[in-house]
Parts: structure tokens; C-alpha cells; sequence
């Protein structure tokens, strides 16, 4: 049967915006709608920013992030569904249970378009079921059904079930075993992508929520320039193509893993090296001719970076760096097949490959120096570390310490276990070696979700040439603000960060794909101002929620044990040189010296809209 | 020699930009050229600083003077260089420098081939007061001031005991100038340093590329070149697994492993 649109009434939204949310209370399903002004569009655009800006509204001040009152975010943004190249993408936006702090991550998916035809900027849910249940938005209806039969399933496989029960038109954003069971890094799944950092997947696990169904109402909001619009999107599908993207369509993220092992920047055995001696068995150079089967496009992408790899058996994985860092050279594993096997089993279970990774690493090292009793569990192990990821996934045995993140492990076991945890703000350090990359260094020290690649690129300065990558100054302070403003950029229109190589000027021409959608004339410099307020509207919600400058830093083994290059020289990073350029991105941000937005900063950037809007 | 030795080409280099390029290798100071008055010199990287001689013609300390007052206390040890060695290794900087420290003296002055260095040795930046009372006195040889300091003076034997010297070059060919047309002619015939280079990533076209490719090179660009590589801004080298470029005039010397990267390392 042949569904027809409902008509939509946007009110007075500007351009590729509904210019409302939906806030559906469980377990009943009730939902309100949130309308959100053209002032704080346009002061947050959408994903991430957005996202902030209905934490700091709908949460409660000091919330559990478990706790049914904590709010759970599915934010859009002007570009989905326009036929921009990356732009189907949206932010899953939560208090983290793994940090405190808010935490957003983002996933590219069909989920992204039927999410938003529903007829909304973003979807919000409140509140927790009783019994394991499914959210169905169905363009402007919400109900809540039961998900007993789903309950325990792969979030893949309950997204298949879902969609054969509901219709193909309904996409699916599901949670796996790890985020019923509360794992404080689960993941959020949808077309087999992951909404992978921060442990979303247990705030849905919270609230008994198998998954969110959504369909679209059919009716796109318009577009201010559609001509204009298409005339972008022909210009960037065509960049697309080009050398800045030739990496991750040739061989994907993977071929990272061989050029960091060069440059003594691929974090080993827990850290405590930044080279693997067997890094070419799990290289992208290699492994591409060797098991390559397939590459995936996300929807609406041109680039095509998922790269699917055979294993053992037949089984097939997807292949990207930061799973096979973690679960290779980090664990101490050289053998392809278990490292597929324990990235394709993290995505059966739900669980963010860093994280699981970075944990089970650390917890490596705890038994080697006697801190833990785990004798079976070594480094280089590849059944020990499959072990691991099913006992973390069922919160059995070792898994159950395991479960809460290395930072909570930690604490219960002692200062040497703490020295040596992988972890900032909670969060755990994907696969950037931060002494022999010290603008990175900063940039995963200070950013407000924990150490991530993905909110910093400050790598970017370090591998540029133009700074020395051993010696971090003001200079880096200064190129970890501009990737860390870009990232926020770029999350919140949002576009895919792997087509940031094809903007020569970003700001500017980023400026220039918003402009025909939402008729906004935003300038170069008004799109910079947005992206400064975006990343401190995220430290505004941390500091709301406790957050101080002592959690602005880095574990103390980077900061007290050197790295020696192939070179001889070795890459020291010292509590001094981390303060130093800590004070200068403080200032550089307009922060004082604790971190807080000076008065000056709080007017420029009108971040008083975070605040006003702090209470529901 | 009829022309300025500065700005005598060498491999796609002038003398002048090969000699700081090798240097600032190896400093982690900043490097500083000393000048004639009026000397024109070739084009230098910015960061490089320029002092002038007080007075032209009256040799080497008169340099040495103009040097250390230019570094001030931004260093504790000078490196000191002659323009004129096409050769120059940064191991044999290193381990003048290595010497220095490990010896606690004054100067560290190489004495081989026959002859001591001075034009290829470490001096205290601290001496600035004590070559000033000579230039004073007008005993403008370095050996006065080697009269006065404490000396170390590092011999052939060694030198070559420090192993990437060694391993890099054996027959210190860091010592060899160019004093005339002919020698500068011979010094021209010489290849370019034995480098090697890889490509990783996307830059490995079916992995060809992976395994370390012997080739002649004495910039960054030419390595490039011989990679197959462009230096644009989607591609930077790593240096012996150390310092990232993407200079297309940056200088290289026997055995550099020059690794060609995609620049964009997301992911």
C-alpha cells in the first residue's frame, strides 16, 4: 500500500531543518515536540552541536547516565538528505557512563534520512521501559513494543528481524548483548555501522531499549537554493573521487597501520612501545590482496571506505585501523584471523573496538606485573583476548571488572594499575602514540569527550612536517584548537571527516555548501565563531557536571617513560611540556586558568544560550 | 675559487642550503649563517638566522665570534661549519657534538686526514667573552684560542668508535672541502648519497613499493622523483622513521631510509 506524506508544518524552519524535536517519554512512548529557533540552529547547525545544545536543555543537572531521567539524542542536520556527498550521517548524543561528560558519536546510515523525514532535527528519548522493548517512530507517531524476542540477539541481526516485522521502510539503530548487560562501552548499531565511543549503547540498555525503529514521513523540509544545492553536490561528488580521498577508497583507514609502524606512532602492547615487530601480517599493503572481497559505501557516500576483509572459515569482517590497532599490535596480537575474529565479534556483541581493546590491553599488562589474577591472560594471546571480549560482553568472571572501562578497573586495584590505564577523561586512547605526536598529545588531553581521534585531528599538525612532531610548543596548542574547531565543523553539518582532504579552504567552502540549503549568508567567519562555541558548549556541560581542569591530562606513563625511535631519539613528554601547551591552549581558547570561559569568551561566542537553556 | 663558495651548486643545492639543511638535522637550537658585510647569499629557510663579520677578511674566529654572540644563551654548544663540505653527515655532527657533552671541555675538535678542524668542531657558546679579548689582541687564529680552552681533540680512531659515524661514513668524508675549481670539480663528480625509499598506503600500488628501494639522492624532491612520488599536499616523507617533511629541498645523506606517507592519517 502506497503511504502518503502527511503534510509537516515547519513553522517558520529555514531551510533543510523541521525546526523541531521529538522528545518521546518511555515506556509509554508519549512524545512531545521540542521546537527548536532559528537562533539555536543556527548557533548550533546540527549532529554534534546541536546535540550539545540539547544536553545542556533536556538533561538533568548531575544525572546517571543510566538513570531513566538521562536523556538519549539521534541528532540530524541541515545537509541529511540533500544529495551531498557523506551527508546522511547523524550524532548520537548522550551523558557518557564511560566519562560522565557528554559524549557524541557519530555513524553514517540510512537510519540518518528516515530519521529525520520523520519530520524532525533530531529524536530524543526519556525515561525506561520495564520489560526489553523497541521504540517505533513512524513520521509523526511514536508507540513503544515489546522486543522479547530480540532481546540477547547481535544488534544486526535484531535490525534484520525488526525490518521483516515492521517493513523495509523502517531503519533500525540497535543495541547488542554489551549494551543490555550495561557495558560502559557498548555501541549503538544501525546498517552495520557503529555509533561506537563512549558506551551508548548502555544508556539504550539503560532504558531497555532493544532499538529505535524509525520511518519517514516522506516530505523532505525544503531546501533554500535546490539548484544551488545540486550544483554543490555535483562539485563534491566529483572531488570526491580525487587524490585526497585515494586512501581510504584503495586500501581504507588500515593503511594507516604500516605508516605509523614507520614513524614509531602505532601504540603497542599497551603503550608500552610504538612499533609492532609483526605489523606487516595485519597491513593493509598485504592483507588488501590477500583477503579483500568487498567495499562498502555508507549511504549517500561516494568515497567508499569500508574495505570487508575474509577470515578464517569464510567469515567476513570489516576492516578499519582503529579495530585492528586495538586489537592487534595493542593486545600483542599478529595473527590476522583472530584480530578479524575479535573486531567481528566486538560487532556481534556491541562493543566499541577501542575501548574493549584498550581495556583488555591494559588488563594484559596488570597480569603480567601480578596486579591482576589472570594468568590466561597474555599478551599475544588471540584466545585469551576472545575470551576476554565474550566475558566483557556477559560481565562474567574477569569481564565484569573489565566491563566498566580501564579507568573504574583501575581505581580498584591501585596506582600502578592507574599509571598505566590507557585512558583521559575515562575514554581510551585510540591508536595515535601520543609522545611521538604531540600536538596529539594536547588535542587528547584536552578534548571534552576523552582521548579521541575523531573530536581532535591534531595529528594532522604533527604529521604536516611544518611542527616537530617530538617537541610540542604554543605552535601545536594553536594547531589542536584550529583540527579541533574543524572537527567540530564537520560534525555538525555534518560531513564526513574522511572528505576533509578534498577542501583546500575548508571554512569557506563549508560555509558555502550551507548557505543554498539554508539561505543563511554564513561567512567564513561566522561558521569559526559557531565551531568555537560548539566545542566549548560541550566543556560548558562538562564543567556543569563537575568536570575540572586535573582531568585535562594525560596517564602518567606517557609522561614519565620515553619512546625511543628507529631513529635513536628519543620521544620524552614531560608533565612540564603537556602544562605548557595545556595554558596556551587555555588561552588560545579564551579560557582562564582553570579552564572556564572567561566572561569575554562566555559574551563573543553568546554561550549564555547553553546556559539559559540548562533546565527543561 | 673565483666564485662564492656559498652559493656553489651541489646536486640541486647550493653549498650554503646543503650545509644548514645538515646541521639543523641534528640541533634542536636554531642555526645561524655568518655573513660578510654586504655578502648576498642563496635563498635560506626562514627560521635560519643571519649575523654579519664585524670586519671582513680577518678569518675563522673573527665568524666565530659573529656566531656565538648570534646564539646568545639559546644554546649551551655550537656546532661550527665551513660552507664548503658537500659531504657533510649529520652522524659526523652528532658525534662532534656527542664528544663535547661527553667530555666536558671547551672545544671538541676533530683531527684527521692530517689536520685539525676547527671549521668542524663544538664550541662552547660560553667562549664568546674569551674570543672577544682575542679578537682584542688581534690574534685572530683559532689556535690561540685552543692555547687557552680545554681541549678535546677527537682523532680518527675516535671518531669512528661512534657507530652511526661509523656505519655512515667510514672514510669521514664529512671533512672534505673544496678549496679550489678542480676540487670542487671532483666534489661535483661524486654521486649523490645512496638513500632508500618506500611507499606505504595507498602510495604501495599493489603493495610494490613496500620494500626499501636503493636509490640516488641528495634532496627530499629528487627522492621522490625516484619513488614515483609527488610531494604535494596529500603526501609527506618521514625521515629515518623521525622527522616529517614534505620539503622538496630538504637534504639527505648516505644511508637516509626516506618513508613516502599519505598525509591524511585519519581514520
Amino acid at each position: 500500500m502506497r503511504r502518503v506524506p502527511a503534510p509537516v508544518d515547519r513553522g517558520s524552519a529555514p531551510g533543510g531543518y523541521f525546526g523541531r524535536a521529538l522528545v518521546a517519554d518511555l515506556p509509554h512512548g508519549g512524545a512531545e515536540r521540542l521546537p527548536l529557533s532559528e537562533q539555536v540552529l543556527r548557533s548550533c547547525i546540527g549532529g554534534a552541536g546541536l546535540g550539545a545544545w540539547l544536553m545542556h536543555r533536556l538533561a538533568p543537572p548531575g544525572v546517571d547516565p543510566l538513570a531513566p531521567e538521562a536523556p538519549l539524542a539521534f541528532v540530524f542536520s541541515p545537509l541529511v538528505g540533500t544529495p551531498l556527498t557523506t551527508s546522511a550521517k547523524f550524532a548520537v548524543v548522550a551523558k557518557s557512563p564511560l566519562t560522565g561528560l557528554l559524549n557524541d558519536a557519530l555513524a553514517s546510515s540510512h537510519f540518518a534520512i528516515a530519521g529525520k523525514l520523520t519530520g524532525h532535527d533530531a529524536l530524543v528519548v526519556r525515561g525506561a521501559c520495564e520489560v526489553p522493548s523497541v521504540l517505533v517512530v513512524d513520521g509523526g507517531r511514536t508507540r513503544v513494543e515489546p522486543a522479547f524476542p530480540l532481546w540477547g540477539l547481535p544488534a544486526a541481526e535484531a535490525e534484520r528481524r525488526l525490518r521483516e516485522r515492521l517493513g523495509a521502510g523502517f531503519r533500525v539503530a540497535a543495541i547488542g548483548p554489551a549494551g543490555e548487560r550495561l557495558v560502559r562501552y557498548a555501541t549503538v548499531s544501525h546498517d552495520g555501522r557503529h555509533a561506537g565511543r563512549g558506551g551508548l549503547g548502555a544508556v539504550m540498555g539503560a532504558k531497555r531499549l532493544k532499538a529505535v525503529a524509525v520511518r519517514g514521513a516522506g516530505v523532505k523540509p525544503p531546501l533554500a537554493d535546490p539548484e544551488g544545492v545540486l550544483v554543490a553536490a555535483r562539485d563534491l561528488r566529483e572531488r570526491s573521487f580525487g587524490p585526497a580521498t585515494a586512501k581510504y577508497r584503495e586500501l581504507g583507514t588500515l593503511a594507516n597501520l604500516l605508516s605509523f609502524n614507520a614513524i614509531s606512532t602505532l601504540p603497542t602492547r599497551n603503550f608500552q612501545a610504538a612499533s609492532f615487530e609483526d605489523a606487516p601480517r595485519l597491513a593493509a599493503e598485504e592483507l588488501h590482496e590477500l583477503r579483500g572481497v568487498a567495499r562498502n559505501n555508507c549511504a549517500s557516500c561516494t568515497i567508499g571506505c569500508e574495505h570487508i576483509y575474509a577470515g578464517r572459515g569464510g567469515s567476513r569482517a570489516r576492516v578499519e585501523y582503529e579495530n585492528v590497532f586495538a586489537l592487534g599490535p595493542l593486545c600483542g596480537v599478529s595473527d590476522p584471523d583472530a584480530t578479524l575474529a575479535a573486531s567481528a565479534r566486538c560487532d556481534e556483541l556491541g562493543l566499541d573496538t577501542i575501548s574493549a581493546g584498550g581495556t583488555i590491553a591494559w588488563a594484559m599488562e596488570c597480569a603480567e606485573r601480578g596486579l591482576i589474577d589472570a594468568p590466561w591472560l597474555r599478551f599475544g594471546d588471540a584466545d585469551a583476548l576472545l575470551r576476554a571480549l565474550d566475558e566483557i560482553a556477559a560481565r562474567e568472571g574477569l569481564g565484569d571488572l573489565l566491563s566498566e572501562g580501564s579507568r573504574r578497573a583501575a581505581a580498584t586495584i591501585g596506582p600502578e594499575a592507574e599509571a598505566i590505564a590507557p585512558q583521559v577523561k575515562g575514554l581510551e586512547l585510540p591508536g595515535y602514540e601520543p609522545r611521538t605526536l604531540q600536538a596529539m598529545a594536547l588535542g587528547l588531553a584536552v578534548n571534552a569527550r576523552g582521548a579521541d581521534h575523531n573530536r581532535s585531528g591534531a595529528y594532522e599538525a604533527d604529521l604536516s612536517g611544518e611542527l616537530d612532531r617530538l617537541a610540542g610548543g604554543e605552535g601545536h596548542a594553536a594547531a589542536a584548537i584550529e583540527t579541533e574547531d574543524r572537527a567540530a565543523a564537520m560534525d555538525s553539518l555534518i560531513l564526513c571527516k574522511f572528505l576533509r582532504g578534498v577542501f583546500a579552504e575548508p571554512w569557506p567552502e563549508w560555509a558555502a555548501l550551507l548557505q543554498p540549503v539554508t539561505g543563511w549568508d554564513m561567512d567564513e567567519r561566522e561558521l569559526k565563531r559557531t565551531a568555537r562555541r560548539i566545542v566549548l558548549a560541550k566543556r560548558l556541560y562538562n564543567l556543569r557536571e563537575g568536570w575540572t581542569r586535573a582531568e585535562d591530562r594525560l596517564p602518567e606513563r606517557f609522561l614519565s617513560e620515553p619512546i625511543e625511535l628507529d631513529s635513536g631519539r628519543q620521544a620524552t613528554l614531560t608533565p612540564a611540556r603537556l602544562g605548557g601547551m595545556i595554558d596556551a591552549y587555555y588561552a588560545g581558547r579564551g579560557l582562564d586558568p582553570d579552564g572556564r570561559p572567561e566572561p569575554a569568551t562566555t559574551a563573543e561566542l553568546d554561550l549564555d544560550l547553553f546556559v539559559r537553556g540548562a533546565s527543561p | 675559487m673565483g666564485r662564492p663558495k656559498a652559493s656553489l651548486e651541489w646536486h640541486g643545492s647550493t653549498l650554503l642550503q646543503r650545509v644548514v639543511g645538515i646541521v639543523a638535522r641534528v640541533v634542536d637550537g636554531p642555526v645561524v649563517v655568518v655573513r660578510a658585510p654586504g655578502q648576498e647569499l642563496p635563498e635560506l629557510p626562514a627560521e635560519v638566522a643571519l649575523a654579519t663579520d664585524a670586519r671582513e677578511g680577518r678569518g675563522p674566529l673573527e665568524g666565530i665570534h659573529a656566531g656565538l654572540a648570534a646564539l646568545g644563551d639559546a644554546a649551551s654548544w655550537a656546532y661550527v661549519s665551513s660552507t664548503d663540505v658537500p659531504l657533510l653527515h649529520p652522524a659526523f655532527v652528532r658525534a662532534v657534538l656527542r664528544a663535547a657533552e661527553r667530555e666536558d671541555a671547551d672545544v671538541a675538535l676533530p683531527v684527521a686526514h692530517g689536520f685539525r678542524h676547527p671549521l668542524a668542531a663544538a664550541y662552547r657558546t660560553g667562549l664568546l667573552p674569551e674570543v672577544e679579548r682575542l679578537i682584542a689582541e688581534d690574534r685572530m687564529k683559532p689556535a690561540f684560542l685552543f692555547e687557552r680552552v680545554r681541549m678535546h681533540e677527537l682523532d680518527e680512531d675516535e671518531l669512528l668508535r661512534d657507530r652511526d659515524l661509523s656505519r655512515a661514513d667510514p672514510d669521514l668524508l664529512s671533512l672534505l672541502n673544496v678549496n679550489d675549481p678542480a676540487e670542487y670539480e671532483r666534489a661535483r663528480a661524486r654521486s649523490a648519497p645512496a638513500v632508500t625509499v618506500r611507499r606505504f598506503g595507498a602510495l604501495a600500488r599493489n603493495g610494490a613499493g613496500l620494500e626499501p628501494l636503493p636509490v640516488r639522492a641528495a634532496t627530499l624532491g629528487e627522492a621522490a622523483t625516484s619513488a614515483g612520488v609527488t610531494l604535494d599536499r596529500h603526501v609527506v616523507a618521514a625521515l629515518n622513521g623521525d622527522q616529517i617533511s614534505r620539503d622538496p629541498d630538504y637534504p639527505l645523506a648516505t644511508g637516509d631510509a626516506v618513508a613516502f606517507l599519505a598525509a591524511d592519517a585519519g581514520g
